[in-house]
């Protein structure tokens, strides 16, 4: 079975709060914009803080044209995986409107549904649920099919549950926890005969990875308590024995498959594994219980002197179980706990506890690291957890943020030295007047095409001799009549229709070399005045952009030192609850512990008594 | 002796159904409301600081960013990514497994910020990793930039060629 979808039941049965394949696809997505794919890769590392930052970075400042409505899912996906289910569900919420597009609708739902089966709120979850659409993809029509059952076992109804679950088509990799649901529904309705076939045919299935061999065992073991529940020893003996003795259910089935015996009145057979449990010198419940249970087997086999023993033996383990567990508690009233709890600051930001905290030095840690792990813990645990990460950060900031304030003082500082001096480069280089003699000639020759006078387009040179000419010509008009200046008038007009025939004969010419110059000059000029009022506007603001920055820089300021000692306050009541949490779960198991041990006294007399009366009893 | 056996019976008969059952709601407490605001709070402010820092860091005018994407990763496996700009060595990434499978997933890994003059600059990446049948493989892909006003986003993009099996490493400018 591939690993793959048996890590997405697992998010399906809501053991972990990761996005699911309803949300995201498990395909690996088309990527349009840059930014929503390095929001992808944060969050799909699990690292849901610094996934959010970039996503709410890359909204405001507008770089996902491409992926809008789904960052819009993303983001309150991610929300929810970062335990801020309340805004989740607001922006949730807003995005079911009458135009959002059918899958969008389906995705929505499905969040909206985890939301509320997270806040125990099954019914309304359920209500949910039956907003999504009958999905085409076999694989989230099975994960769908689970949640649905789920719900209705949650409100009792195991055994609509269990038919859910008969109807669905499993997708590929799905059929086993198909399965170990429909078989945990059907026990739970009552059925247990049909029970028993469903969990018996996962029970016998060869499991080629631990998960699977895990949830073989899981439910072996179900079925064993229950078939012993039911008062059929003999059946449950024979499912607790297919529970691996290497896996995780090794001591819960050791003492079951001893109460199996015990229950038909092999008490000699119950106490191979029941010893078995004895060698293991653990703490845990399974072991505890063993130590009852052994001299109890003795005594029904009427061997008192191994009963006294072994009572006598469960006594001593109780007395220093209890002072190992008054040790935890007195630990924990003084703060040792705590520290505990400051080893699971890891820097990263966020998440569930994966690695177990060390235990040196620590008097009565196990108790203490078992109390850690345990479900009820998780959620103020990863609060806790959570408010260190951003306390760290916003210190992180607060030492950062006066860096911020000596960058924009040295760039006051090197703008105060360099402005004169660009200012006086930007006088010089008059981009505005060579923009307005570009445009000018851009009017004149747009001019020409109506009026085409050749003249305007005449060379400098042709322009002088025109000019030369034409003040020769006023002179000789201006003497008085003789030939020779009659000549000298006449020719000097031949030279002027000379000159300006040359010039209107290539006019067409020089107009379209004209234009064609001013449409090559046309980017460079513009470019340079827009360059030339940038760089102006640009002194112009720089004064107002640094007193901005440091208004930006101050206001941040106050933000960080207004928040910390809020979330000290926070982080505190976390701790409280989780302290107040592991005293109560200690508590209990320290009565749990005190039963143990006046049952075991109270045999232990009985025990006396039996062997005073059956020395009494023979002369 | 038989009423211990059953009461004991009767206890242990419970929990193990706590193994199969599913897992207890979240508990809404006002602590976790709290814990709530605050981490809009706190998220609201570090979006404001990022973009301040980056503004400040790196401006617009000069800001250049490489990434790096991956489609299906069948032909390679990636080990490292180093980048050079105008010969200067700017990023030497060593990926984990993890990373590796955002990258798979569609993630895009956003390998180095940094800052550049306006015009045209070589940018030169190095891939380092396991290509086809397990052997070690390292390729260099080049190319040249052209800096203008605005930040420029350069995706270095490491593609899956089915036609001859093989990688092929490729350098988009956005």
């Amino acid at each position: 079975m591939p690993k793959l979808p048996l890590q997405f039941l697992l998010l399906c049965v809501w053991l972990a709060t990761t996005g699911s394949s309803v949300a995201v696809s498990v395909k690996p997505q088309q990527v349009l914009d840059l930014h929503y794919g390095e929001v992808l890769f944060q969050f799909y590392q699990e690292d849901y803080f610094t996934a959010i930052s970039h996503l709410m970075v890359a909204r405001q400042q507008q770089l996902l044209q491409h992926h809008y409505d789904e960052s819009e899912l993303l983001l309150g996906g991610l929300q929810l995986s970062y335990g801020m289910p309340d805004q989740a569900e607001r922006r949730f919420d807003h995005l079911l409107d009458e135009t959002t597009d059918a899958d969008l609708r389906n995705r929505v739902w499905y969040y909206l549904t985890k939301i509320a089966y997270q806040r125990g709120h099954h019914r309304e979850a359920l209500t949910k649920l039956q907003n999504i659409d009958h999905p085409d993809d076999a694989l989230i029509r099975t994960e769908l099919a689970v949640l649905n059952a789920n719900l209705h076992m949650a409100l009792g109804d195991n055994s609509e549950a269990a038919d859910l679950l008969k109807d669905t088509r499993a997708a590929h990799g799905w059929e086993e926890y198909l399965h170990i649901n429909r078989g945990i529904a059907l026990l739970r309705a009552g059925d247990i005969e049909a029970g028993r076939e469903t969990l018996d045919k996962l029970g016998k299935e060869g499991a080629d990875n631990e998960e699977l061999r895990a949830l073989r065992d899981r439910a072996n073991l179900g079925l064993g308590y229950q078939l012993l529940r039911a008062g059929n020893a003999g059946q449950a003996r024979e499912y607790l024995n297919r529970v691996r003795l290497q896996g995780p259910f090794k001591q819960a089935a050791l003492l079951g498959a001893g109460w199996a015996d015990a229950e038909r009145g092999d008490y000699k057979q119950a106490l191979t594994p029941w010893l078995k449990l004895l060698e293991l010198a653990s703490y845990e419940a399974p072991v505890q219980e063993a130590h009852l249970a052994v001299p109890y087997a003795f005594a029904q086999l009427g061997d008192s002197q191994r009963a006294i023993y072994f009572y006598e033996q469960a006594i001593g383990y109780f007395d220093e179980q209890q002072q190992q567990l008054d040790g935890a508690i007195q630990a924990t009233r003084s703060g040792e706990l705590l520290s505990l709890l400051s080893q699971t600051d890891t820097g990263i930001s966020g998440g569930w506890l994966h690695d177990t905290p060390t235990l040196e030095g620590v008097p009565s840690g196990r108790y203490l690291v078992d109390i850690l792990s345990s479900h009820s813990f998780q959620e103020p645990l990863k609060d806790y957890r959570d408010l260190g990460y951003l306390q760290q950060l916003l210190n992180l900031w607060l030492d950062n943020i006066d860096l911020y304030y000596d960058m924009v003082d040295a760039r006051r500082l090197a703008y105060q030295q360099r402005a004169p001096l660009i200012r006086a480069r930007l006088e010089k280089q008059r981009a505005k007047a060579l923009y307005q003699r570009w445009q000018d000639y851009k009017s004149l020759t747009l001019a020409q095409h109506g009026s085409g006078d050749p003249l305007d387009l005449a060379t400098g040179r042709e322009k002088q001799q025109w000019q030369t000419l034409r003040k020769v010509q006023a002179t000789l008009s201006s003497l008085a009549p003789q030939p020779r200046h009659s000549n000298m008038l006449a020719r000097a007009r031949w030279l002027q229709g000379i000159l300006y025939w040359q010039i209107q004969a290539n006019y067409k010419t020089r107009l379209w070399d004209v234009e064609k110059q001013l449409q090559a000059l046309e980017a460079p000029v513009t470019e340079a005045s827009a360059k030339h009022q940038q760089v102006t506007e640009a002194l112009e603001n720089a004064q107002a952009g640094f007193d901005g920055y440091d208004r930006r820089i101050t206001a941040m300021r106050k933000r960080i030192l207004a928040l910390l000692p809020r979330i000290q306050a926070s982080r505190d009541n976390a701790s409280a609850q989780l302290q107040q949490l592991a005293l109560q779960e200690l508590e209990t198991r320290r009565q749990r512990l005190e039963s143990y041990r006046i049952q075991a006294r109270y045999a232990l007399a009985r025990s006396y008594d039996q062997i005073a009366q059956q020395s009494g009893e023979q002369p | 002796m038989k009423p211990l056996f059953r009461g004991i019976l009767a206890g242990l008969l419970v929990w193990p159904w706590l193994l199969l059952a599913e897992p207890e709601a979240t508990v809404e407490t006002g602590v976790n409301e709290d814990v709530q605001n605050l981490k809009q709070q706190v998220l609201e402010l570090n979006r404001d600081l990022f973009m301040l820092e980056e503004e400040l860091l790196f401006p617009s005018n000069t800001q250049v960013s490489v990434f790096v994407s991956m489609d299906v990763g069948e032909f390679f496996q990636l080990d490292s990514v180093q980048v050079k700009i105008d010969g200067k060595e700017v990023a030497d990434y060593l990926y984990t497994r993890r990373e590796l499978d955002a990258l798979v997933r569609g993630g895009v890994q956003r390998i180095h910020i940094g800052n550049l003059r306006s015009g045209e600059h070589e940018l030169v990446a190095f891939f380092t990793g396991k290509g086809p049948q397990g052997r070690d493989y390292k390729r260099g892909a080049t190319t040249r930039i052209q800096k203008g006003l605005g930040p420029k986003y350069v995706e270095l993009k490491i593609v899956d060629q089915t036609r001859n099996f093989q990688p092929e490493f490729d350098i988009k400018e956005w």
